[in-house]
Formats: C-alpha cells, sequence, structure tokens
C-alpha cells in the first residue's frame, strides 16, 4: 500500500488504513474512496499523507536497490549461512519490482 | 583510544534520572518502572493521566506491530491483555522514539522493524508470548538512544570510525567506550527492573551463544536484527549487515520461505507503521 503525499490524491483511490485525527479518533475508515469531497477534508487536516490501496512504490531503482543491498553484505558474504540470507532478501527485493 | 572507565559508564547511565541530557518524560517514567512492586492498576492509571501517552500506547497496540485483529479502546485493556512486562516495554518505546529519532537518524524505524520481525519469529517457532519478543525487538538498541544523549562527541566519533575503518558500530563503541550500547541497555533494563530474559535479550542480541535463560528469545531478535539491516529499514549506527551467529541460525532453523515470509510482513507494515509516533 503506497503512502501517498495529500497533495497528490485523486478521485477514486482506497484507503488501506484509516485517516485518524491527531488523537487517534478514526476520521475515515479503511476501505473508503476517496471523493472530491473527501479529498477536500483531508486536506483540511493536519496530515502530510495517507495510505491507500494498491501495489507498493518503489522509491529507489531497481538497480541501485540491488547494489546497495551488494555493499552492505560485501563484508560477510563468505560468512557460514551469509549467502542464504542474502540470496532470500535479494529475491525479495527483486520481487518487488515485478 | 578510550579514556572513558566502564564503571563510571555504568554508574553514569544507572544515575539516569539525574543526567542533565535525558528529557522529564523518560526521568519520570523510569521513576515508575524500576518501582520495584508496581501493579498492573498503577500503571495503566499512569498512562491514563497522560492523554498524550494514552493515544501512544493506543496507536501502538493497534498497529501492525502487535497485529491485534480487533481495535483495543482502552489502557486498561491493553495492559490486561498484554501484562505488566509488555506494557512497561511499550510504555518505554513510545516515550523513547522521539529522543530515538533525534539521537540517531533512522534508529527509530530500525527498531519498529525489528519489533515487527521479532513478532513474526517468535510466532513462526510456536512461542507463547510472541508480544515480549516484539518488544524486546522494539527495546534492543536503546542503549544507543542513552550513549548518544549523554556522549554525543563520541559517539559521533565511533559511528565516524565505524564508517572508516567499514567495522560495526558494535566494534567502534568497544574502541570509544570499553563498552557497548548491549551493555548499556542491559544496565538500564536491570534497573528497571525488566524481567531476566528481556535483560539478557539486550544484553546479548550481538552475542547470541552467550545467553544462558533465553537463547531463543536471544536468537530470534539477533536474526531480525540481520534481516531488517538486510532489506535496508531504517539505520542502527552503520549500514553493514553484521554476520549471523551460526548457532542461532541453526536453533532457529527458519527455512527459505519462512525467512521470505518475515520480509513480506516487514514490507506490507513498515509504511503504516511509520506513522505511529
Amino acid at each position: 500500500m503506497p503512502k501517498i503525499p495529500v497533495a497528490k490524491l485523486e478521485p477514486g483511490m482506497k484507503l488501506a488504513k484509516p485517516v485518524t485525527a491527531k488523537n487517534g479518533m478514526v476520521m475515515l475508515g479503511e476501505g473508503t474512496e476517496l471523493s472530491e469531497t473527501w479529498i477536500e477534508r483531508i486536506r483540511d487536516m493536519d496530515i502530510a499523507s495517507v495510505l491507500v490501496e494498491g501495489p507498493p512504490v518503489q522509491t529507489l531503482p531497481k538497480e541501485e536497490a540491488i547494489a546497495n543491498l551488494e555493499a552492505r553484505f560485501a563484508k560477510v558474504e563468505s560468512k557460514p549461512y551469509m549467502n542464504l540470507i542474502k540470496k532470500i532478501t535479494k529475491e525479495h527485493i527483486e520481487g518487488l519490482y515485478e | 583510544m578510550s579514556n572513558i572507565d566502564p564503571k563510571v559508564l555504568r554508574h553514569r547511565v544507572e544515575n539516569i534520572n539525574t543526567l542533565p541530557t535525558v528529557p522529564g518524560v523518560l526521568k519520570r517514567l523510569s521513576g515508575i518502572i524500576e518501582k520495584p512492586r508496581i501493579t498492573l492498576v498503577e500503571i495503566s492509571s499512569f498512562i491514563s493521566n497522560d492523554p498524550a501517552l494514552t493515544t501512544k500506547i493506543l496507536k501502538m497496540v493497534n498497529s501492525a506491530i502487535y497485529g491485534f485483529p480487533g481495535r483495543i479502546a482502552s489502557v486498561s485493556h491493553a495492559t490486561m491483555l498484554l501484562g505488566l512486562n509488555v506494557i512497561k516495554g511499550l510504555l518505554l518505546g513510545v516515550s523513547v522514539f522521539e529522543l530515538m529519532q533525534k539521537a540517531m537518524n533512522g534508529l527509530y524505524e530500525h527498531s519498529l522493524a525489528c519489533a515487527i520481525a521479532s513478532r513474526v519469529i517468535a510466532q513462526k517457532k510456536g512461542l507463547k508470548e510472541p508480544e515480549e519478543i516484539s518488544v524486546a525487538g522494539l527495546l534492543h538498541d536503546i542503549g544507543k538512544v542513552i550513549l548518544m544523549l549523554e556522549f554525543q562527541k563520541e559517539y559521533e566519533a565511533a559511528m565516524q570510525e565505524a564508517q572508516l575503518k567499514s567495522i560495526s558500530i558494535f566494534e567502534a563503541e568497544k574502541i570509544q567506550f570499553n563498552a557497548t550500547h548491549a551493555n548499556v541497555g542491559s544496565w538500564l533494563a536491570e534497573k528497571w527492573r525488566f524481567p531476566r530474559n528481556l535483560i539478557e535479550v539486550i544484553e546479548f542480541h550481538h552475542r547470541p551463544a552467550l545467553a544462558k535463560n533465553a537463547p531463543l528469545e536471544t536468537a530470534i531478535v539477533h536474526m531480525a536484527d540481520i534481516l531488517v539491516r538486510a532489506r535496508g529499514f531504517g539505520f542502527a549506527g552503520e549500514s553493514l549487515v553484521p554476520e549471523v551467529h551460526p548457532l542461532a541460525f541453526e536453533l532457529l532453523n527458519l527455512s527459505a520461505a519462512d525467512i521470505k515470509d518475515v520480509l513480506k510482513e516487514l514490507e506490507d507494515n513498515m509504511e503504516s507503521a511509520e506513522d505511529i509516533s
């Protein structure tokens, strides 16, 4: 579920998590389909972003994400089980881009 | 080379209530949770009397970290459901979040992610109290917060040294302080009268083979820490993945599919969890 900045909300998006006020009170429930009116109300609240339904949006390009992974593991790759952990994590990260 | 005597360090950490850099809220809290016979009712009313704290606790217990299906609407319900030790840990967790974020950018995400991963692994291993392991994951790096607050210059030097020599922050702390965040965290956990198991997890999460009472719990948080860093969530002082202790890995005996599930749960829950503070 991607986190969308309030300024970029569009009608038709569905809330993946309730929109709550600072004190925890639920203002709009999970699953609510956003209309122009709801979006306007959300803009009038003091919140930066909301979670909507849909596949997560990756902020890093895939190549960069994999390069970072390689760098994180560079020193421990030859240690017991670390190659396995790296392989599983790599598959997981690649899966995020499919 | 370090010129800090570990005994002096321990003394300063244990007298956290008098440290000038520690904010009032944590001092007040420390006074409450170190009481030898605090009851659930006392702790519940302490939370309820503080609206900001109440909100934070309720947000946390209703979040993905704990994964309770229904909404928990009151502090008394939460305390009854989770028990004294988990509530004490949570209270501390939500109170140090802001400090964490100030002390080290990314430590808060790292801790949240470890709490989630620890819970998932604990559930996979069929542990009876996954919430307790989750709290252990949440608090495992609390020593870093205190070191950073009280010895900011020295800690920044340790982080620089870790990056320069590409060693772990754990090793760099040893050079700088003759002690590590794991020691500091366990001194605090002892002072705050946390259960033996939680103290051990905090003390040995980098050296899980030394855990005598809670080897499985310690291995879980050790593994959670590694998986979270492998995936690259948050920041805990250096950006290298530490090596897994082979005995801990074998004790847990997680299959490739299990590890994938942990990563998937992290992925699903981190975005919503980051809004808790």
